[in-house]
């Protein structure tokens, strides 16, 4: 097991070499520089201007003379500078806009995961009752719903209908002080973005969780041990949700880094200030540093947390073993 | 796996299961309990405050590196220039004492034998009353430094296209400096226009930036190899840019608080130089300007109560009557123009073919076009409240022509003149085709590319309607602004970038203020140089690098001599003059066909008074914040 860890471990490094050659290659090839972006805003903006910026930032250098220096300078640890922002490329994603993704995406992935299992383990249990045909209609719609109508339909509902009683969007509110008025701001901003993030993967955890738990039910040991007289609990959560929640961990463990860059839509209805806007604004407006390091960080995720995934499997269940 | 409360499943609790769940229940409602206190303890905002919705945010705070745009709205509450334009457009003295003109001395303007101006000096003066907003004082040493920076050869600014014309500023005593400049400046009274900075303010705190810089060039000085890292590092990326640190400026309001995408606070100054209409108690003691980016959110916001205002670009394209229904007793709409001019630009460069068999270079054309679109139709339709347009100047400012043609809709004109042209639908297929000099067999099929802005996306497919009734086939392309804005598209109209019309928005003025340098796409020769030559400066050809803002490719040398005449006016009365003579020209050739003027929606709050745009020269929604306040503090209305 370890040499499987160290040797997927060093296996990262090259990966990640050549998806950065990809990304910035990728990001190259799309029209367009920084510099157009302060044309656009300066109509007395002059050739003379354009030429000079251009050769200030190196742009009229070819793309992989660009990645060479790039490179150079991150595995020095320097990623650049925003040029949206003036601040280090590195510090704007990780300071202002990562740990707000983590807070959305993380309180979303545990509320999806706490009302998943016992819901799909309840549809499971009571299959083809009432309460079965419940819920399966109400993940087919969390699943048909899109996000940015759900939020925005919460939005008008809870912000504007009932004037007030939520937040329209942001973060937080201004000008809030003392620590138990921020803690209750950020949470009472959190409950709509929440609630509209984790109702797909709500859904279909539920679905998922609801077969796979049908599928373990019946199968012979768990048969065997409702005969010895083992108590429904301890039959359901001792023995079969035990291997049922398996292939919903792999789903969990691939799903996760998408968290962090595919909540975009959500930012944006919310007004929420993370990842997956940082990630298209910065491509919109060319700002390449910022771009560069928050795809290189979603790819790392991607790739760590296959490799947590897949060593989650092998402490799960023992007949996984990897050499 | 720890065991889960599955209610209603058939599963016996025992005992020490109850006290587990009756704990969670505590949990929750504790949770609760924290969720809902600031509901119960939050009140409307005070009536001193003010929380406006934008949304653009501010890059940075650098004085000399940015844009000059709604960006930069916000720079306008902590920072003023040295004049700025009120709501009807008048210029006014900010930070100066009385704007330079030839009548009061402080304007001298060198002509040469021909009469073409070929320097100016420009004195100005800063009032007495003038303090940063730590309370040090604004002087001309501030101005000479901010020059200084500017005109840096390593320094990052982002344009010297004004303070390149400038041979040196210098101090005249502590509270005077004198520009001299080498070449006419004919913005030089106007924000921006007098150092070049691109910003909505003309001049920058030595006292905090000198370390800054000083420390800067002697790090290049080191290590020349490194430029571009350390500006980047050490002063773009210096406190006061990022607002990390002291963040010291010359307006109503200092900044109190920047959360990066979140919000900016500012508090308003005890010192600042004008006053509102009244106590300056019953005015606003505080500013929030919130980013939001997705106007769903913000309109929502807005109806909420929780914004009490919106900048001038949030809620573009929203129907004013019927946002005016959605706010109801919350708060009111005001349009006002935008001083933009949403137009299609012809491809008329002769390099390009397919430009050339649509006979687009022919006026005739470009007349029928206008003529088979009813753009009042269109203007209603796609931006609720705009105006026709036959200009490359607003309606309502001082240089518009009123007399211009109208070029109405009139489809069956249109289709006479394409007649006339050579064009017929041969093949009853509803396009109209014609035989080329060289017997090519040519359809009308128009090529147009705009953005992917809704309202764009929307009159590309009313235009199809009006264009397939005289026969001619648009073929619409809708791509990102960053891709048709890139100099590789679109200054490459030469090389068929676009191969029929582009349609985007230009400022149209007539040379009040730097954002709008007169006619800014339409001239090609600058003929202001000494001697006068041929070269087509502002035409993007491989002869010139493709630099160049005239994306048309029209010239016409009449056109250009009245721009240079317009350029030496410094009149604003006698340059209006002379620009109709533009319009005339530009009305009849039709390079570009306007559509509309474009306007700007903003909501407030009932109750909110002065919160008015300014004109569009100032391009500054905020222009009078020491003059914003609520009527039911005591505010008065200002004008």
């Amino acid at each position: 097991m370890l040499t499987y860890l160290i040797r997927r471990i060093l296996q990262i490094i090259p990966t990640l070499l050549v998806i950065s050659l990809v990304l910035y290659g990728l990001l190259a090839l799309k029209p367009g520089d920084p510099i157009d972006e302060l044309r656009r805003g300066n109509p007395g903006f002059t050739q003379a201007d354009y030429d000079r910026l251009r050769e200030f930032y190196g742009l009229d250098k070819p793309w992989y003379v660009r990645y060479w220096k790039w490179l150079g300078r991150v595995v020095r640890g320097d990623f650049g500078i925003s040029r949206q922002f003036g601040r280090p490329a590195a510090e704007y994603i990780f300071q202002y806009r990562f740990p707000n993704t983590v807070l959305l995406s993380g309180l979303s992935l545990v509320m999806a995961f706490l009302i998943s299992v016992p819901t799909g383990v309840l549809s499971a249990l009571r299959q083809h009752s009432a309460v079965d045909y419940v819920i399966t209609v109400g993940n087919f719609i969390g699943v048909s719903i899109p996000i940015f109508w759900l939020g925005i339909m919460l939005i008008y509902i809870f912000a504007v209908h009932f004037r007030g009683f939520m937040p329209a969007g942001g973060l937080a509110t201004p000008g809030v002080t003392g620590t138990w008025a921020i803690l209750g701001d950020r949470l009472r901003h959190l409950v709509l973005p929440v609630i509209a993030l984790s109702s797909l993967q709500l859904a279909q955890w539920t679905r998922f969780m609801r077969s796979s738990m049908l599928e373990t039910i019946q199968l012979d040991y768990v048969v065997t041990a409702r005969a010895k007289g083992l108590r429904e609990r301890r039959v359901v959560f001792g023995h079969a949700l035990r291997n049922a929640i398996l292939p919903l961990i792999t789903l969990i463990g691939l799903n996760v880094p998408l968290l962090f860059s595919g909540a975009i839509l959500t930012e944006t209805v919310f007004n929420w200030p993370g990842m997956g806007r940082a990630i298209f604004d910065a491509i919109l407006v060319n700002d390449f540093n910022v771009a560069m390091v928050s795809l290189m960080f979603i790819s790392l995720l991607v790739l760590t947390f296959n490799l947590l995934a897949d060593i989650a499997y092998a402490l799960i269940d023992p007949r996984i073993r990897y050499g | 796996m720890p065991p889960c409360v599955v209610f209603g499943a058939n599963l016996a609790l025992d005992k020490h299961e109850k006290e587990a769940q009756m704990k969670r229940l505590a949990y929750l409602l504790v949770t609760a309990a924290i969720v809902l206190l600031p509901i119960a303890g939050s009140a409307s905002p005070a009536l001193n405050n003010l929380v406006i919705g934008a949304t653009q945010e501010p890059s940075n705070l650098c004085p000399w590196e940015g844009a000059a745009d709604t960006k930069e709205n916000v720079m306008g509450l902590f920072n003023i220039g040295l004049t700025y334009f009120d709501s009807e457009g008048v210029l006014r003295p900010g930070l100066a004492t009385e704007i330079p003109t030839e009548a009061n001395g402080r304007l001298v303007v060198y002509r040469n034998a021909e009469g073409t101006i070929v320097g100016q000096e420009v004195l100005w003066t800063i009032r007495e009353d003038a303090y940063w907003s730590d309370g040090v004082p604004i002087t001309s040493a501030d101005a000479v430094f901010t020059f200084k920076v500017q005109n840096t050869p390593e320094m990052l600014v982002t344009t010297r296209a004004f303070s390149g014309l400038i041979d040196r500023v210098e101090a005249v005593g502590e509270k005077s400096f004198r520009i001299v400049y080498k070449s006419p400046n004919l913005f030089y009274a106007a924000v921006g226009g007098a150092i070049g900075l691109a910003r909505h303010y003309d001049i920058a705190p030595k006292h905090i930036w000198e370390p800054i810089y000083d420390q800067v060039m002697a790090a290049i000085a080191a290590t020349p190899e490194s430029t571009t890292e350390i500006i980047e590092g050490q002063f773009l990326g210096a406190p006061p840019s990022t607002g990390t640190g002291t963040v010291v400026g010359s307006g109503a309001f200092k900044l109190a608080e920047w959360q990066i995408n979140q919000f900016i606070r500012l508090t308003r100054r005890d010192d600042f130089f004008l006053d509102p209409p009244g106590p300056v108690a019953n005015y606003l003691d505080e500013v929030t300007v919130r980013f939001i980016v997705a106007q769903p959110t913000l309109l929502s916001g807005i109806i909420a109560g929780e914004i009490e205002a919106s900048d001038d670009i949030g809620l573009a394209g929203l129907d004013p009557d019927i946002l005016a229904a959605q706010l109801g007793a919350v708060g009111t709409v005001e349009v006002t123009p935008s001083g933009f001019i949403e137009k299609l630009n012809f491809n008329l460069f002769p390099e390009c073919q397919e430009a050339v068999d649509l006979l687009l270079g022919d006026k005739r054309t470009r007349q029928a076009i206008i003529q088979a679109i009813d753009r009042q139709d269109l203007a209603t339709t796609v931006y609720p409240g705009a105006t026709v347009s036959n200009s490359f100047v607003v309606a309502g400012d001082i240089g518009y022509d009123d007399t211009l043609n109208q070029w109405e809709y009139d489809p069956a004109a249109a289709s006479a003149t394409l007649a006339a042209l050579g064009w017929a639908d041969t093949d009853s297929d509803g396009i109209l085709e014609r035989t080329t000099d060289d017997g090519r067999e040519i359809e009308f099929r128009l090529h147009w590319v705009a953005t992917t802005a809704d309202f764009r996306i929307r009159t590309g497919e009313i235009l199809q309607e009006f264009l397939a009734d005289v026969g001619i086939r648009l073929e619409v392309e809708n791509l990102p602004g960053s891709v048709v804005f890139a100099s590789e598209y679109i200054n490459h109209g030469s090389e068929c970038s676009y191969r029929g019309i582009f349609e985007y928005a230009e400022a149209g003025g007539i040379g009040q203020a730097p954002a709008d340098p007169l006619s800014n796409e339409l001239w090609a020769n600058e003929l202001l140089e000494s001697p006068v030559d041929a070269i087509l400066e502002n035409v993007p050809l491989p002869a010139n690098g493709f630099g160049g803002t005239n994306m048309t490719g029209w010239i016409n040398a009449a056109f250009d001599q009245l721009r240079a005449d317009a350029l030496q006016e410094f009149d604003v009365v006698k340059r209006a003059e002379i620009v109709k003579q533009m319009q005339q020209i530009y009305n009849e050739e039709l390079p570009t066909v306007p559509l509309y003027d474009r306007v700007e929606t903003v909501a407030k709050a009932t109750g909110l008074l002065n919160f008015t745009k300014g004109t569009a020269a100032a391009r500054t929604q905020f222009w009078n914040a020491w003059e914003w306040g609520w009527e039911q503090n005591g505010a008065v209305a200002a004008r």
